[in-house]
């Protein structure tokens, strides 16, 4: 027999951001009843895993949470990420064919640099899973694909500047919806053009809309990357129900995406029609991943011809598939385009809001341009609002890095150690797999694990 | 108090007679399979020789009837209409040989989304009437959310034909998961009638023997129903036989720490873990033949390694077979067994010593050892696969899944202490404890533990209560019924387990047990606030209570000495 569907289901029944947000216990009680009610659990298919607390480590690996990584998480978002760290174990040692973590908090939105949540994420579940896979096994390339109806934002800002992390994210166009970026011509950093795709979809996007995406653009794409791992950043709040957005997709929609897509490994983003999408959205998901049949799998409400895709849709669909098939192939030159010759770094400024905690964050980031590696990069970091106040620098040396960008990271860090200027100094190597955090008052250093 | 327990078993059957907490007598019989009352009788007549049934306060009986019935097919066909609403192709299960869906849905709130439609129903039970079926299970899914639809289809069937016997998944009771509720109801459509004639027969065999006490049935989950209830739910009293033997090895060791219950027979060694003094109830329910059903048992993990296992060499490695090919060789069996081993190695005065010894003689040849060497070996294999499993059971109940962060987080680590051995165990339980650091326990009476278990078993009442209190009903998932709430949307968990108590005590009345309140205990409670728009507009409130799982004292004389070559993991 194939291998079977991983499963972590954590509900987390006992955690809300509060009573009546959005993100609160209720979410997946109905998805948990249609689950067990379906039975599908006793199917040798599918297994169910039990999460695991991820360590401070596995999260410090991905994000610099100022001060620490204790002050920034629950022991909720821990679970949640240790879920999708157990099936990437589970995938590694053969033991699934894929998995689906549906856990919750979730966490696309949180970028690397954390002082507070930021539309209902603090940290990121998938770039936490997908550095871990890439240190623990080191797997080199992976593909991202964000299907909420969200942009990615975290993710896309945490990846920007590694060429070997494809994320493609569509979602509802920026200009209708939160956090209002992801447009077509954010392709990614200088030295990583191409490896971030946007594909901004208007609102009322169907069935129809989303496969014309997936079939012209997104696996296009994804076998000229050639990823050794898909990735699922799985939201359903593209479906027609959703409170928070006004999408047309179906649970046969979403179902048919990863029969398509074939995630190796899926976590659950956001989704909010609790009722009337969830518990029909998760199940799809889970038999399509599982191959198993999902052509029942239809919500009570659903009137086919109500959800039929307008014409004016398609063409716009059309138009913005054409578009970005053109960057791709162009994206070389485009690329070159970002750097002028001779430049040795290259600087942005970042302005951040914490929606969920009312922190506002200015960033300077800096990449060192290098012909031998993607560079390292620095973030220097200022926030303020509702009792955040602390600025910090972060230094991160990618996995990739070449000898003298890890030299010039150290030294960096050490002059700033006695410069002390700002509040923090972290050091995030990815290549020494240690992570080091100075605080400037005390004058003390300690490591993250 | 003079208390008669009796457990039929696929082997033997067992009976005893308590005057308190003391064993009287006992009796150990060779089960008749195709006779199971002559075997229940049997042992009876023998515990009674010698005082009588004066003064005898209750009998309780543990039996594999429906697991027989089941395995060996031996019970009438049932067709299976099912109701599933959207989800996983219902047509993926292989629930019964004949089963037809039709349209008709609820969802997980127990909202009505789609009506039966009368002639689809008319139409597929003209079909099986003209197959000569009259006995149907009707399922639907989430049917414990809203019984509505079943009874509808009900109502149909025997407006049409009104002698047919109808079961609905809904009474069957059991948690959310359709295609085992189905599973259940089915079983429970094709063994009630057969069972309910066995109940008849032992009722009347007991009563002719001038004994006028309340007679019990053991269920799986350890606890007791009075036998004439039983008749309702007669696959509840599957699995009772190791149920029966947890109980006896804790009322003849009085466990209170975290142990395992080996329960070592001819083909099958039963194991149970026992968690700080509980038995483990299984997460799902238990199976039996090829159905996965809905029954709460306790944990029970069956190996395929028993006294008579047959032993051969290959490759010149040692091997043990699942099979049994017969008898041991010192009692005139075909080849080599544990039990030989045992017999060499002086664990056992079973059968003939030299029997014994020309098969592990022969054994030996092949592994160029002595027949004590050989014996020795066979020892160490069955000892290693006992640990290997016990070690597997504690590792899948430590993984089993959480879904709140608070098992998570306290979910304590366990290892065992405590190996009791009881049945034919005895000859391996220092061994195995010795392998794994803990302490060995032999019970006295532990060939007769099944027999004590029936006997000192106690009622238990369950009920799982689901609160909906902006939809303004309630449900009881074990009475399978749908009520209106009480005090409307500003019901709170409180109110909900105030609700559950009643019920509790209701349930209690029903099956003849009188439910002390302050001993109940709550097993889950869990409130969802339901929000939509911008306010909170009721509650989702699930609560689970029970009475305590207990038995009723301790058997006097409850151990030899501990350690008998076993370790104090102290």
């Amino acid at each position: 027999m194939n291998k079977p569907t991983g499963l972590v289901f954590f509900p987390a029944f006992d955690w809300a951001i509060s009573p009546t947000h959005p993100e609160r216990e209720e979410r997946l009680l109905y998805t948990r009843d249609q689950i067990f009610e379906e039975g599908i659990l006793d199917l040798p298919e599918i297994v169910e895993y039990k999460p695991r607390l991820a360590t401070v480590r596995d999260v410090a690996r991905i994000h610099t949470c100022v001060p620490t990584v204790a002050k920034q998480t629950t022991e909720a978002h821990l679970v949640a990420a240790g879920g999708a760290l157990v099936l990437a174990d589970a995938l590694m040692k053969g033991e699934i064919r894929n998995g689906f973590a549906l856990v919750r908090p979730p966490g696309h939105h949180a970028m690397r640099m954390v002082h507070g949540n930021r539309g209902f994420c603090n940290i990121n579940n998938e770039a936490i899973m997908v550095q871990y896979l890439r240190q623990k096994y080191g797997v080199k390339r992976i593909a991202i694909v964000d299907t909420d109806v969200h942009h990615g934002d975290g993710t896309q800002e945490i990846f920007w500047h590694d060429p070997d992390v494809l994320f493609i994210s569509f979602h509802q166009d920026g200009r209708t919806l939160y956090p209002g970026t992801g447009f077509i011509n954010e392709m990614g950093g200088p030295r990583a053009y191409g490896s971030t795709i946007n594909i901004p979809l208007p609102p009322e996007t169907g069935d129809d809309g989303l496969l014309y995406v997936l079939d012209n653009l997104i696996l296009p794409i994804i076998r000229e990357f050639q990823p050794d791992l898909i990735v699922n950043s799985a939201g359903q709040d593209n479906h027609y129900t959703d409170p928070l957005a006004n999408m047309q997709i179906t649970a046969q929609g979403y179902a048919l995406l990863n029969k398509l897509l074939k995630p190796h490994l899926a976590v659950l983003e956001g989704g909010y029609a609790v009722e009337s999408a969830l518990p029909y959205v998760n199940l799809g998901i889970i038999l399509a991943m599982a191959g198993l049949d999902f052509s029942h799998v239809v919500e009570p409400d659903n009137d086919p011809d109500r959800l039929e895709q307008k014409l004016e849709i398609t063409e716009y669909i059309s138009n913005v598939v054409n578009r970005l098939q053109a960057d791709w192939r162009n994206r070389e030159k485009l690329a070159d385009r970002q750097l002028s010759p001779g430049q040795e770094f290259y600087e942005r400024n970042k302005s951040i809001f914490y929606d969920t905690d009312y922190i506002q964050e200015e960033q300077l980031e800096r990449l060192r341009i290098c012909d031998h590696c993607p560079g390292y990069f620095s973030i220097e970091t200022k926030a303020g609002g509702n009792g955040a106040k602390n600025s910090a620098l972060a230094i991160t040396v990618p996995i990739q890095a070449c000898e003298r960008c890890q030299r010039e990271a150290h030294q960096l860090y050490r002059e700033a150690k006695a410069r002390r200027e700002v509040d923090y100094i972290y050091l995030q190597e990815n290549v020494d797999d240690l992570y080091q955090v100075f605080d400037c008052h005390k004058g003390i250093e300690s490591i993250q694990e | 108090m003079m208390k008669i327990g009796i457990d039929v078993g696929g082997t033997y059957t067992d009976a005893v007679l308590l005057d308190g907490s003391r064993l009287v007598e006992w009796a150990k019989t060779p089960t008749q399979p195709d006779n199971l009352l002559a075997s229940l009788t049997g042992a009876l007549d023998q515990i009674l020789q010698v005082k009588g049934a004066g003064g005898i306060t209750r009998v309780t009986i543990s039996t594999t009837i429906i697991t027989n019935l089941v395995v060996e097919e031996k019970y009438e066909p049932v067709a299976l209409i099912l109701i599933p609403g959207p989800g996983y192709n219902p047509k993926a299960w292989r629930l019964a040989p004949e089963t037809r869906i039709i349209k008709g849905a609820v969802d997980f709130r127990g909202k009505i989304i789609q009506e039966i439609i009368q002639d689809e129903v008319l139409t597929v039970i003209k079909d099986l009437a003209d197959k000569g079926f009259s006995k149907l299970a009707v399922v639907g899914k989430f049917s414990i959310r809203n019984p509505i639809l079943e009874e509808r289809v009900r109502e149909i069937i025997l407006g049409r034909y009104p002698d047919w016997e109808v079961e609905l998944g809904h009474t069957t009771a059991g948690h959310l998961n359709f295609p085992r509720r189905a599973a259940t109801t089915v079983l429970t459509a094709a063994t009630k009638a057969k069972y309910a004639r066995f109940v008849r027969q032992v009722e009347d065999a007991v009563r002719e023997r001038k004994i006028s006490a309340p007679i019990y049935v053991l269920k799986a989950d350890g606890g007791t129903v009075p036998l004439g209830k039983s008749v309702h739910h007669p696959v509840d009293t599957i699995f009772s036989g190791p149920a029966a033997s947890v109980l006896g090895a804790l009322a003849m060791t009085g466990e209170q720490e975290t142990g395992v219950v080996v329960d070592m027979g001819g083909t099958t060694t039963d194991l149970a873990l026992i968690l700080a003094g509980q038995p483990l109830v299984a997460s799902q329910g238990a199976p039996i033949g090829h159905y996965k059903t809905q029954v709460r048992a306790f944990a029970v993990t069956s190996v395929a390694l028993g006294g008579d296992s047959g032993l051969r060499v290959e490759d010149g490695q040692l091997k043990l077979d699942s099979r049994r090919y017969g008898p041991a060789a010192c009692l005139g069996g075909p080849g080599p067994t544990p039990t030989d081993a045992f017999r060499v190695l002086a664990l056992t005065d079973i059968g003939d010593l030299s029997l014994a010894r020309g098969s592990m003689a022969e054994l030996g040849a092949g592994l160029g050892l002595t027949p004590e060497e050989a014996a020795e070996e066979v020892a160490q294999l069955v000892t290693s696969r006992m640990v290997e499993v016990i070690e597997e059971m504690f590792r899948v109940w430590q993984e089993e899944p959480a879904y709140r962060l608070w098992e998570i987080l306290h979910k304590a680590v366990e290892r065992p202490r405590n190996i009791i051995g009881v049945g034919g165990a005895a000859v391996i339980v220092d061994r195995v404890a010795k392998a794994m650091g803990c302490t060995g326990f032999l019970p006295l009476h532990g060939r007769v533990a099944n027999a004590v278990g029936a006997a000192l078993a106690q009622p238990s009442v369950v009920v799982t209560l689901r609160a909906d209190s902006q939809r303004g009903f309630y449900n009881i998932e074990e009475e399978g019924i749908q009520l209106p709430l009480p005090e409307g949307r500003d019901f709170k968990l409180a109110d909900g387990v105030k609700l559950a108590e009643e019920w509790l005590k209701k349930r209690g009345q029903a099956l003849g047990v009188e439910v002390a309140l302050e001993e109940r205990e709550v097993v889950r409670q869990e409130v969802f606030n339901l929000v939509r728009g911008h306010g909170t507009v009721g509650r989702i409130i699930d609560i689970i209570i029970q009475t305590p799982w207990k038995i009723e004292g301790l058997l006097e004389q409850q151990t030899m000495a501990a350690g008998r070559g076993g370790e104090n993991h102290e």
